[in-house]
């Protein structure tokens, strides 16, 4: 016989606010199989957990049912109470009376009556609870990070110091992201390069860390702690141990039409390249939609020229299997195409730039070895207008609702560049507001204001129009009302960023959410704002949400610490809520195989014995380890021969029945 | 008809003696001038009365479920229809296709013995005869000519699978098709009670659930319904009580539609087991119909290896949760 303790939790008052305890004490008086009913203050606290594991020692229940807050706060709390005095901890059930009832209810009557009968549901499903021990399973001790920019590269150099083996996997030729492109980095102004190839450079030379670049994941399969990985390693053409990166064949390479990708389109790249020259690693890929050899078959000059035959025209993609114990995802931002803010004229004219392709024209390894030029006529501009919230904070359609956080402080910086190298060019910045939350952000913008005297005007621009020689600028100063007209010779937009386009595939494939806006969703935006739905995957960088290089640095370590918390155990406790197989009932229509996300279903033949002959029977089988109790079988399964431990469609019924009633 | 059912005799007597199967299923004449049950043969000799006439109905591939079959290779006589459910059957992974030996059989309709009631045809009934496109009704006194369309059964109006489907030996000449237009028009009434406001339409299906005496014909006849123990068979799950209530027969017919949905080869035989006359066809027409128009025309049982649309994911499914206003279907 089934003895149930009942403990109510008023939660403060929170929950005795809306909800009667007394008359929820003595609603659940005449349940059958409740043996005793506690209420107190705070069921979580120490005294609380005491009336639980008092209760189970001197009055001899076998099931506990807490009516208290989520089970996502304290059903753990509860879980270890019981398992101490004893108990099974799978006996223990939680109705939430807090966060389904009080929080969202006002009509104390009604609320009352709900939470008698969520915690009457919960008492139906606890008298059909069964011991359930879970089992354990091993830790694949290695972490897969996916995008080498400064977030990944992060995650990977703390991995990889605490002892793990960390694989990179990188889709260009070279790790180093949007960093690698910047210029120099607020709101200290050092040299985006000298800080960020040092830990290219570590991260090379680390043993324990292995690079794919130019490099996909192509399939991912498994759990936490075992995880099952396709990389496919794009064939480069290039052998990479015979690479010495002497570079002489991207010097003699007669295809140099290609817009180099890492210059943002400002300059020409050859065929055969290497992105940035303090690429990591240092060995060239060949465009094979440009390089005359694939395109015509005649040429073949870099591998004629290659002092070491490193080059390899026949090289094919490579496929690599690998089981890792957790996944970091970093794969970055992009910024939003402007083809739909047409009053900008940004594809139609050359002097109007991005804030990305500014920092290439400003940098000294850039197009124009640092001078700034106008791309039109190579002119150095006297008048250079920054046009902010392109497409950020922007309900329309075209737009982003967010704010790209980034962009005020870079247009800061850019217009402080401008301004230091060329005094007497002058710069303005149409603006929203300016929004500079940050440690030393707001004292540099009023730098860019008061000392080097850059003109801020709230408003924004309606239209650019591109007159013979000038942009005409038509905006408005939102203070004054007045309409502006400036006489720009380069104008820069701050356009929107977002999640990359593959944002949704990659998703799919780790089986990870994403929010409206594409971007990869935390499973807490306050308490676990690194982590997924999805155990063992984590988050790092912009991928997640517009960040800037500090929040994406600390957000890598953060990432990293979680990834080395689970690498650092020998075995992780399986969740035994896992389905099962009634194999007398099951048809062997394998439904269930074609749902279930995990792979943890197969076939089986099994023989039984009918009328003294053999017959033959197809039917489902569950691997528990791999199953993650998702339920998606169950209710594939038309027989009902499938049932989730813990959640069986009996205990479900019965909850349905107890609120029913 | 008379010159196959022959040549289906001496197949059968074949097969059974060369032991090319063990036993056969095929159907034998009852007392009555409409009764054409199923029969197992197993021995040449009582091969005699294998019957091959216009009421011989009866789906006969669920028997291949019979633990008696367990082992054996079964020959089975199939018409059209009985070839789709054959097929779903093996897709179900019931039948292991090589056990079977399907002797297909072109069939261009089945007589509705209550429609023959209905004109009168039965009084002094001696044999029905059938030249070209006419049936002729023999009694003592006359010889009446009918159109088929006037007895046969209302789903072999609306068949487009005249023809076996699969078949190991046909028997017989394959027949015309001549239903595209029916059978393109089988939804007309699901479109009907589509137009219904959802009060008129909960009360029609409530006064046809009302009429139902669980007695489970409907599926027992279904070559969907195969499954080793029904889910209303567990008695421990309590879904289905003893008694006749009239919630639970709701819950009864619309949890089998959904068992069947995507499966369901709308042979029509639910409907035609239902003492009561439920019109159960329309239930499974209307998913059969809400199937095609989400995710393209679809025939359960056509084709074993195509995996139906209910337990596929495709990207491009049309997603009517999210895209068509938290679920409602987008008009």
């Amino acid at each position: 016989m089934q003895r149930v303790g009942v403990f109510i939790c008023w939660c403060g008052t929170n929950i005795s606010s809306t909800v009667n305890i007394e008359q929820v004490v003595a609603a659940l008086e005449n349940i059958p199989g409740v043996v005793y009913i506690k209420d107190y203050q705070y069921m979580c606290s120490e005294i609380g957990q005491n009336l639980v594991k008092d209760a189970i020692k001197e009055q001899n229940i076998n099931r506990v049912v807490v009516a208290s807050c989520s089970p996502r706060m304290h059903e753990a709390t509860f879980r270890k109470a019981a398992a101490a005095a004893g108990l099974n901890p799978y006996l223990v059930e939680i109705a939430n009376i807090r966060e389904h009832c009080s929080w969202v209810h006002k009509d104390k009557e009604a609320a009352t009556q709900k939470a008698i009968s969520l915690t009457r549901a919960a008492v139906a499903k606890a008298i059909l609870n069964e011991q359930l021990i879970p089992g354990e399973v091993g830790v694949e001790k290695r972490a897969l990070v996916i995008g080498g920019g400064i977030a990944g590269i992060q995650t990977a150099l703390d991995i990889a110091e605490a002892g793990y083996q960390v694989d990179l996997v990188e889709k260009t030729p070279s790790i180093g992201g949007k960093m690698a492109q910047l210029d120099k980095t607020f709101p200290t102004l050092d040299c985006s390069a000298c800080i960020l190839t040092p830990k290219m450079v570590d991260l090379a030379l680390n043993s324990k860390i292995n690079l794919y670049s130019y490099s996909e994941v192509t399939e991912v399969n498994g759990f936490v702690g075992n995880f099952e990985v396709t990389i496919n390693q794009k064939a480069r053409s290039i052998e990479m141990e015979k690479c010495t990166g002497c570079g002489i064949c991207l010097a003699k390479c007669p295809a140099k039409k290609a817009l180099s990708e890492f210059e943002e389109g400002l300059a020409k790249r050859a065929a055969i390249y290497t992105p940035f020259p303090q690429a990591v690693p240092n060995v060239p890929v060949i465009d094979r939609e440009t390089c005359i050899k694939f395109v015509t078959g005649k040429c073949g000059l870099c591998a004629k020229l290659c002092p070491t035959g490193a080059i390899d025209y026949e090289q094919k993609d490579q496929i690599v299997n690998q089981k890792y114990g957790v996944i970091i995802v970093a794969t970055g931002y992009d910024l939003i195409n402007l083809d739909r803010f047409g009053e900008y004229q940004y594809l139609d004219h050359p002097d109007i730039i991005t804030g990305l392709e500014f920092e290439r024209l400003v940098n000294a390894a850039g197009p124009t070895g640092g001078k700034l030029v106008r791309p039109s006529d190579q002119k150095q501009p006297k008048k250079v207008v920054f046009i902010q919230c392109v497409g950020s904070r922007d309900k329309s359609e075209r737009g982003k609702a967010y704010c790209s956080k980034i962009c005020c402080m870079y247009t800061a910086k850019h217009a402080m560049l401008l301004r230091d190298k060329y005094p007497d060019c002058e710069a303005y910045v149409f603006y929203i507001d300016v929004r500079t939350a940050g440690k030393g952000f707001e004292e540099f913008q009023r730098r860019a204001v008061e000392n080097y005297g850059v003109n801020y005007i709230k408003g924004m621009v309606g239209k650019i129009f591109p007159g013979d020689n000038q942009l005409q600028v038509n905006g408005v100063d939102a203070l004054s009302g007045e309409l502006l007209q400036l006489e720009a010779d380069l104008v820069v937009l701050a356009a929107a960023t977002q999640a990359k386009p593959e944002a949704d595939e990659v998703a799919r494939m780790l089986s990870i959410s994403i929010d409206r806006d594409r971007f990869f969703t935390e499973a807490h935006p306050k308490l676990r704002p690194v982590e997924t739905h999805c155990a063992g995957i984590y988050l790092a960088g912009a991928c997640q949400g517009p960040k800037d290089i500090p929040e994406t640095v600390a957000q890598a370590s953060a990432a990293a610490t979680k990834a080395i918390g689970v690498l650092s155990k020998n075995k992780l406790v399986n969740n035994p809520c896992v389905a099962k197989v009634e194999q007398a009932v099951c048809s062997g229509c394998l439904a269930c195989i074609k749902i279930c996300p995990y792979e943890a279903i197969t076939e089986q033949v099994i023989e039984e014995k009918t009328r003294g002959k053999v017959r033959l029977r197809r039917v489902a089988e569950v691997n528990e380890t791999l199953c993650q109790g998702c339920g998606g079988c169950t209710v594939a399964c038309r027989p009902g021969a499938i049932d989730l431990k813990g959640f069986s469609n009996q205990q479900i019924l019965a909850e349905v029945d107890a609120i029913c009633r | 008809m008379e010159k196959i059912r022959e040549e289906i005799k001496e197949i059968v007597r074949q097969a059974l003696a060369s032991k090319e199967v063990d036993l056969i299923l095929a159907w034998e004449k009852g007392q009555l001038w409409y009764d054409s049950y199923p029969a197992f043969f197993t021995e040449e000799q009582g091969v005699d009365s294998l019957v091959w006439d216009q009421f011989c109905v009866n789906n006969l591939s669920k028997y291949l479920l019979d633990d008696g079959m367990a082992g054996q290779k079964v020959g089975i006589l199939v018409k059209g229809c009985d070839t789709l459910a054959f097929n779903q059957l093996v897709q179900d992974n019931r039948i292991i296709r090589d056990n079977v030996v399907l002797y297909g059989l072109p069939c261009s309709g089945m007589i509705d013995p209550a429609k023959v009631r209905r004109e009168g045809l039965d009084r002094g009934l001696i044999k029905i005869k059938k030249t070209g496109d006419q049936l002729i009704f023999v009694n003592k006194e006359q010889q009446i000519k009918v159109l088929p369309t006037q007895v046969y059964y209302d789903k072999c109006l609306t068949c487009h699978y005249p023809n076996p489907v699969i078949y190991d030996r046909l028997i017989g000449e394959k027949v015309a098709n001549e239903t595209l237009a029916t059978h393109a028009g089988r939804f007309s009434a699901v479109e009907e009670l589509e137009e219904l406001s959802t009060k008129d339409r909960f009360a029609y299906w409530d006064q046809q659930f009302s009429k139902c005496i669980r007695c489970l014909a409907c599926r027992n006849i279904c070559p969907a319904c195969s499954c080793e123990q029904c889910t209303f068979d567990d008695s421990e799950l309590e879904i289905l009580g003893k008694a006749k209530e009239n919630s639970e027969d709701k819950f009864f017919h619309l949890i089998r539609a959904y068992h069947v949905a995507g499966r369901c080869v709308d042979c029509g035989e639910c409907s035609r087991v239902c003492p009561q006359g439920i019109p159960l066809e329309k239930l499974n027409r209307k998913l059969i119909k809400d199937i095609n128009e989400l995710y393209g025309e679809y025939q359960a049982g056509l084709d074993p290896s195509i995996k139906g649309p209910l337990v596929t994911y495709q990207l491009e499914d049309t997603d009517t949760f999210t895209a068509g206003e938290r679920g409602r279907k987008q008009k």
